[in-house]
């Protein structure tokens, strides 16, 4: 009794001693669920002679399943790679074959992660290469997936069929072709795996290797033989390779099926495709070699053509072939200007002038421009009927009223005139054309709108053969030609100009003749053109983008905002911060829309600051307009240059800017001449006085006014002639309007003349003055206050109600609080800008702690207002938060 | 996804206002008759896919104005045409007597390798019959076109004339006599020609040599 008792202690010893050795227990528990979790771990670290000890005397079933997904050990060893412990549980008796919850036995597990040597041992033991899962997948779709072709060359002798299709319909080689693992679709195919195989959708391997853009792939397939299918909805190998923009690919194709060439051009007129796909994929074809560049170029050309003339047909759909017109269009300029992708290789020498080779792909499009010619030609023709009509009654005014005479008189005076008739003109005209004369009026209106969109297709063509910024000398010659027809178009619609007509914003001359039709247009409607305009060819249109690199961050030092701003700005390119802005204060962390704000919000104030002397106030003291003793700061005209380009800037990226300038002042900036009217907002008294004088008869009045007048420089008066000898010349009845104007400019003009220039050359940098021309001095200022308050949520009530009891000061505060400046926007509250575009004003709620104050989001508009019990509590909280924090920022 | 075809062929329709035009390329597009059909404001557009002898071919065509105003726009569309559908009314002698003209404009602006077919449209007004067939016919030979007389009202030889020229213009094509590779030919190449063609001959070699690795 005594010495079993003995025993047993010293059985129970020696295995706490073993176990504690070990740091591990020596015995497999009796159930096999908790045997298994035991054992789990030392197969994943393949501990092989703990595993066998373990399993030496106990009742442990190595098939036992287990976990969510239904494996067995086996299943573990193999996704492990843990070869050892694979043998021992094979030796065991473990099934090779056992599948797991989803229909994958160790060899899948084995296979999908490449384990070489357990795929070798689990083959040993007769595992099943051919076993699907559940989704239809074997152990060579795992090894095809992720290109494992030195394991699949082994394994691919024991499969029985190398095209076993999945769930889908996918064999090794369709997924193969996908991930463009060119030695694996090698070895596939050379295990006989059928090229040209079609999945559940009639994807073949060629539409794969396209789908995802696999050249290299695609070039093996092609090169042996494979066959270029749809897939059951008719989508084409190269449709897919377009719409991911894959050139490459495109190109491959292209080579193996020469006619496709022409599938590829004829895709532009697809309004379903991305522009910027197709134009990547042209762009890339175009670039391989010269005879490339311009067979693309002639083809698109011809392509154009067509739709040109489509367009032109009065049936067709204008909207869609217009469209579909100006793409194409677009994609040829892009195309011709990347140029040959080898330039002057003798080419242009080989011809004189502009008869180079490269001019001759615009030949097709020669067609399309004679047309639109004689288009026009013939509408200036209909417009000159039309007058004859109105005056036909004052005879041979012109050819239409000849027409008419001839009807009265009858077919006599036919045979009188045969040269200048009958040769030319078709006897039904004559016997048809009081009805011809009828629609008359309608082949414009019909015609207009086409037309107008084949001319500027005609623009873009002649400005992708200039300089960048240069109009061509034959569009100028073709709008002088047709100036009568082009006026009478945008008279009759003047949405034509900022549909078409955007060539006028390129070209001064042009535009002046059509101003006063687009003054005269909504201010929205000119606002719309003008930011299409200046972001057309931006890469992201996207207002205000967040920068990824810390270098493109604008660090700004919040107490020396205005001279840390300039050196800032400086060190940027223009063309940086054309494409987006991002602020951050030296020591905050806050950044985003809100931020940017701020920044404009404070620099706005700071430019105006008395103290830099920049700008000086109006007699209102509410606008201002440049200090003429500005140059007490030795540095004023680069300041003056940096405070345009802020503006530009500001209005580049629709940001607000706290400063109203003076009439006069918006009219330097817009080029519009001053006048004395405009002396008023600097000084009103004296502003009457020139009144007076041009109201007054001064001949008998004896002032003894020459053309000069005395200034104040810093205390010393100087006398400074309004002209060449204007000290000495009298102002008179006669001359008296003269001398209004020049000392008009003089006070608003010339005194400031350097600071605008250097103004000016800063603003201009972000915005054309083409462009600024579209408005007027006193939309420039546009500043519009509204607001849509949306008053429904119960919870939100309060707030509102407390906003109503705030005084202006703490709304403004409110307003900087939660959006960063204290301005509402360009358009109103509805055009409050956020990060990614458009972002409302918005209320969150967040739960209520004791205390806690609200915080805000400044890029998203947002202010996170805790649920607060009382409106007094929300009332003191709020304004804690304003009167504390609406500078600065700190992650809330 | 883009209609598949062998060819494309431009095609024009020209000839004197009031011939029938538009109602032919309606009657040959819609199967129909135009019932109330206006003069054409310059030149319109329609198109259809036929089948000529095992090809598909796409009919691009043209429909231009006859009236005189439009004349200079109408020639604009000349170039780059395969084929074309010269129409008059065979009750009115003034639109037959126009023919040399529009042949002129023709055969000088689109190319001298134009196939031209001269249809004597309104067969069916031939109480009014002001041009016998005889007469056309000898015309036509003289200035070796096609001829058949058509009505856009009862759909007769509509058909026939468009297929007659895309048959000729394909002959050529196969002839050698045109080339649709040249430029402004008036004949494009379709997807679908490429289910005919075989593997270029180089790839063979090419496979063969990869077989080994």
């Amino acid at each position: 009794m005594m010495e079993r008792a003995m025993e047993q202690l010293n059985v129970q010893l020696n295995r706490l001693t073993r176990s504690l050795r070990r740091a591990r227990t020596v015995e497999l528990p009796e159930d096999n669920e908790t045997a298994v979790y035991t054992l789990m771990p030392m197969v994943m670290a393949d501990q092989h002679r703990s595993v066998s000890e373990l399993l030496l005397n106990s009742k442990f079933d190595v098939n036992y399943a287990f976990g969510r997904v239904k494996r067995s050990l086996l299943h573990i060893a193999a996704n492990c790679g843990s070869v050892e412990c694979l043998v021992l549980l094979l030796k065991r008796g473990a099934n090779p074959n056992y599948q797991d919850i989803s229909g994958c036995t160790p060899l899948h597990l084995a296979a999908r992660n490449g384990q070489k040597k357990c795929m070798g041992r689990l083959l040993e033991y007769n595992a099943d290469v051919n076993i699907c899962n559940n989704e239809g997948l074997t152990a060579i779709h795992w090894l095809a997936v992720n290109g494992r072709t030195e394991l699949l060359h082994d394994l691919v002798q024991h499969v029985s069929n190398v095209d076993v299709e999945d769930a889908m319909g996918q064999t090794a080689l369709h997924v193969a072709c996908q991930n463009g693992h060119k030695t694996t679709v090698l070895c596939l195919l050379d295990s006989g795996a059928d090229i040209n195989r079609p999945n559940v959708s009639g994807a073949t391997p060629l539409y794969f290797a396209c789908s995802h853009g696999q050249r290299d792939t695609a070039q093996i397939l092609l090169l042996r033989g494979a066959k270029y299918l749809p897939d059951k909805n008719g989508v084409t190998p190269l449709d897919l390779c377009v719409q991911g923009g894959y050139g490459e690919t495109c190109e491959i194709l292209i080579q193996h099926h020469g006619r496709l060439f022409q599938t590829l051009i004829q895709m532009t007129q697809n309004d379903d495709l991305k522009e910027s796909m197709l134009r990547q994929v042209l762009e890339h074809v175009s670039q391989q070699n010269d005879s490339n560049y311009q067979r693309i170029l002639i083809s698109l050309a011809e392509v154009g053509t067509t739709n040109g003339h489509k367009l032109l047909s009065l049936s067709s759909n204008y909207e869609a072939q217009m469209k579909s017109l100006l793409r194409i269009v677009r994609i040829f300029c892009h195309v011709f200007r990347l140029g040959p992708s080898s330039p002057n290789t003798g080419i242009d020498l080989a011809y004189n002038g502009n008869k180079t080779p490269r001019s001759q792909v615009f030949k097709p499009l020669e067609l399309l421009w004679h047309s639109l010619d004689e288009w026009l030609v013939l509408i200036s023709t209909e417009l000159e009927k039309k007058c004859g009509d109105i005056t036909s009654t004052s005879p041979g005014s012109d050819i239409a009223s000849l027409f008419l005479k001839q009807r009265e008189a009858g077919p006599s005076i036919v045979a009188d005139t045969p040269d200048l008739l009958s040769s030319s003109l078709d006897p039904e005209v004559m016997m048809k054309s009081p009805e011809a004369y009828v629609d008359g009026q309608d082949v414009i209106s019909m015609t207009a709108n086409r037309l107008s969109a084949v001319i500027q297709a005609f623009y873009m063509c002649c400005s992708c053969q200039m300089p960048q910024g240069m109009t061509s000398p034959c569009f100028i010659e073709f709008v002088c030609k047709h100036d009568e027809v082009l006026k009478c178009f945008v008279t009759r619609n003047p949405k034509i100009i900022f549909n078409h007509f955007h060539f006028l914003l390129e070209c001064p001359e042009l535009m002046s003749r059509f101003m006063h039709i687009i003054k005269g247009q909504p201010f929205k409607d000119r606002c719309e053109w003008f930011y299409e305009h200046l972001l057309a060819g931006q890469p992201d249109s996207d207002m205000v983008h967040r920068p990824v690199n810390e270098n493109d961050i604008l660090l700004i030092h919040r107490e020396s905002i205005f001279r840390s701003s300039c050196e800032v700005v400086s060190k940027f390119t223009n063309e940086k911060l054309k494409q987006g802005i991002a602020v951050r204060f030296h020591g905050e962390e806050g950044m985003g829309q809100g931020v940017v704000r701020e920044w404009f919000d404070i620099l706005s104030n700071e430019i105006i600051n008395p103290d830099y002397a920049l700008f000086t106030q109006s007699a209102d003291g509410t606008t201002f307009q440049p200090n003429s003793n500005s140059s007490v700061n030795p540095d004023h005209l680069n300041y003056f240059r940096f405070a345009g380009q802020i503006l530009g800037l500001a209005l580049y990226h629709r940001q607000l800017v706290n400063i109203y300038f003076t009439r006069s002042f918006y009219k330097h900036i817009l080029g519009i001449p001053v006048n004395y009217q405009d002396v008023s907002s600097i000084d009103p008294e004296y502003a009457k006085n020139l009144q007076w004088i041009l109201d007054n008869d001064i001949s008998d009045l004896g002032l003894e006014l020459t053309f000069s007048v005395e200034t104040d420089v810093f205390g010393a008066m100087e006398e400074v002639p309004l002209k060449p000898g204007g000290t000495s010349i009298q102002v008179t009845q006669d001359n008296k309007a003269e001398y209004v104007q020049l000392v008009t400019e003089l006070r608003m003009t010339r005194a400031i003349q350097p600071q605008i220039n250097a103004f000016l050359q800063g603003f201009h940098t972000f915005i054309p003055p083409s462009l600024i021309q579209l408005f007027d001095e006193y939309e420039l200022r546009n500043t519009e206050y509204t607001s849509g308050y949306d008053l429904e949520e119960p919870v939100i009530q309060w707030f509102w109600d407390v906003v109503e009891g705030l005084t202006q000061e703490e709304r403004v505060l409110l307003l900087q609080f939660v959006t960063g400046s204290s301005r509402v926007p360009h358009g109103g509250f509805a055009f409050l800008m956020g990060g990614s575009g458009l972002q409302k004003f918005t209320i969150a709620a967040v739960p209520y702690t004791s205390n806690l104050l609200p915080t805000s989001s400044t890029c998203i508009n947002m202010l996170k207002l805790p649920e607060y019990p009382s409106k007094d509590v929300l009332r003191d909280r709020l304004l804690v938060a304003l009167h504390c924090g609406s500078y600065g920022y700190t992650m809330a | 996804m883009s209609e598949t075809y062998d060819f494309l062929f431009k095609f024009l329709v020209i000839g004197s206002a009031g011939t029938g035009k538009s109602c032919l390329l309606h009657q040959f597009i819609e199967n129909k008759f135009k019932q109330d059909s206006n003069h054409t404001i310059g030149v319109e557009f329609g198109s259809r896919v036929v089948n000529v002898g095992g090809k598909t071919v796409k009919l691009q065509i043209w429909d231009t104005a006859g009236q005189e105003r439009f004349r200079s726009v109408t020639r604009s569309y000349y170039r780059g045409a395969a084929g074309a559908l010269l129409v008059y009314d065979i009750t009115s002698r003034e639109t037959y007597n126009a023919l040399t003209n529009w042949l002129t404009d023709a055969r000088t602006l689109a190319s001298p390798n134009i196939v031209i077919i001269l249809c004597g449209n309104k067969k069916d007004l031939d109480a009014d019959r002001e041009v016998t067939f005889l007469e056309a016919s000898r015309f036509a030979q003289e200035n070796e076109l096609m001829f058949m007389e058509t009505s856009a009202l009862t759909g007769e030889n509509v058909e026939e004339g468009f297929l007659k020229c895309a048959r000729t213009i394909l002959n050529k094509i196969e002839s050698g006599e045109l080339d649709p590779e040249r430029m402004g030919s008036g004949i494009q190449y379709g997807d679908a020609s490429l289910r005919q063609l075989r593997q270029p001959r180089g790839s063979t070699a090419q496979t063969k040599q990869q077989c080994n690795c």
